[in-house]
């Protein structure tokens, strides 16, 4: 079970209204290398690891996981925080708007549905492993890319922590695949 | 122009080479950074900080609140980026106890954090009051 801490993992106060950067947002939200794919994959993943280490670190990264889509969330919310209808339409978010008005929704940044076919899991834990340190270099990669849209630090700021994030979970998951690889699993 | 050279030194940096075996712990704790400068980083570890494109950015705190939050965020954050290190090197014994101290101070944190603004986790002593507090703002995604 879960519980939650009514804070997030890194702090989030974005000052500037920006909706084609909180459009752009959406791809780690509900997009093919976001962090809901993430924890959903790690979580079911942990379920087949062969060992306590493996269940440990899946549970415990997964659950990370799950407080960087609040992050996530987060930024898009406040980046189209007090935003018109004309402004939106202006950033292309005119269908957000229409279907969603200012909800939430798992969607990329295109405005595609999130969907279960972004994760994966195999039952083999080398496969799944190896998936998961590519999933994490895909992330860190989308985290580039969005940090090369802004100038903000206030949005800077929490994308940087995220994609630092990518680069020890990639780092975790190949020290498992190593120890499974040299210890003969 | 695109630069297509933008990411070689993360490719270059000796923690991604594929061939090299990488179960190695980390030889002394004290070589880490402390929580607050692995945390404006999102890495507890020198010797896998990977920058991109800015240098860590300070967080700035201008009053008690923000403050004592920045320290509980700095000491949950530490104790996050340990517990995965230690999911895989169980049996660094010096590791171990820095996650402890880290826990005890973040005992003594958030209590007082939450005795003076609120309950962070619904079954604190700060939640213990009447009225109900958990339900207080500001929630976590609100701008403050």
């Amino acid at each position: 079970m879960w519980k939650y801490e009514k804070k997030l993992e890194y702090p989030i106060n974005i000052k500037k209204k920006d909706l084609k950067m909180a459009k752009a947002m959406l791809a780690q939200y509900g997009g093919p290398y976001g962090e809901m794919a993430a924890a959903l994959q790690y979580l079911n993943q942990r379920y087949t690891m062969p060992d306590d280490k493996g269940k440990a670190l899946l549970t415990d990264i997964g659950t990370e996981e799950l407080a960087h889509i609040e992050m996530i969330a987060t930024m898009a919310i406040q980046l189209m925080q007090g935003a018109t209808v004309d402004e939106l339409k202006n950033a292309g978010l005119e269908g957000n708007f229409a279907q969603h008005d200012s909800a939430l929704f798992p969607t990329d940044a295109n405005g595609v549905p999130f969907t279960a076919t972004y994760t994966s899991t195999t039952g083999d834990y080398i496969a799944d492993l190896e998936s998961d340190m590519a999933a994490e270099q895909r992330a860190r990669a989308t985290y580039e890319h969005l940090m090369d849209m802004t100038n903000d630090p206030d949005v800077l700021g929490p994308l940087s922590f995220l994609r630092q994030r990518e680069v020890i979970h990639y780092q975790r998951f190949k020290e498992l695949r190593n120890y499974y690889l040299e210890n003969k699993m | 122009m695109y630069d297509y050279h933008r990411n070689l030194e993360y490719y270059n940096y000796e923690n991604n080479n594929y061939n090299q075996p990488m179960f190695t712990k980390n030889e002394n704790p004290n070589s880490l950074y402390d929580p607050y400068n692995g945390f404006i980083r999102g890495n507890m570890f020198p010797n896998l900080y990977n920058e991109y494109k800015i240098d860590p950015i300070m967080l700035q705190s201008s009053n008690e609140e923000m403050q004592l939050k920045l320290m509980l965020d700095a000491l949950c954050f530490a104790k996050e980026d340990l517990n995965l290190y230690l999911d895989i090197y169980s049996n660094d014994k010096d590791m171990i106890e820095l996650f402890s101290q880290y826990t005890e101070e973040t005992r003594k944190i958030l209590s007082e954090y939450e005795k003076k603004y609120g309950p962070i986790f619904v079954d604190s002593d700060a939640n213990m009051v009447y009225p109900w507090a958990w339900d207080n703002a500001p929630w976590p995604w609100e701008n403050k």
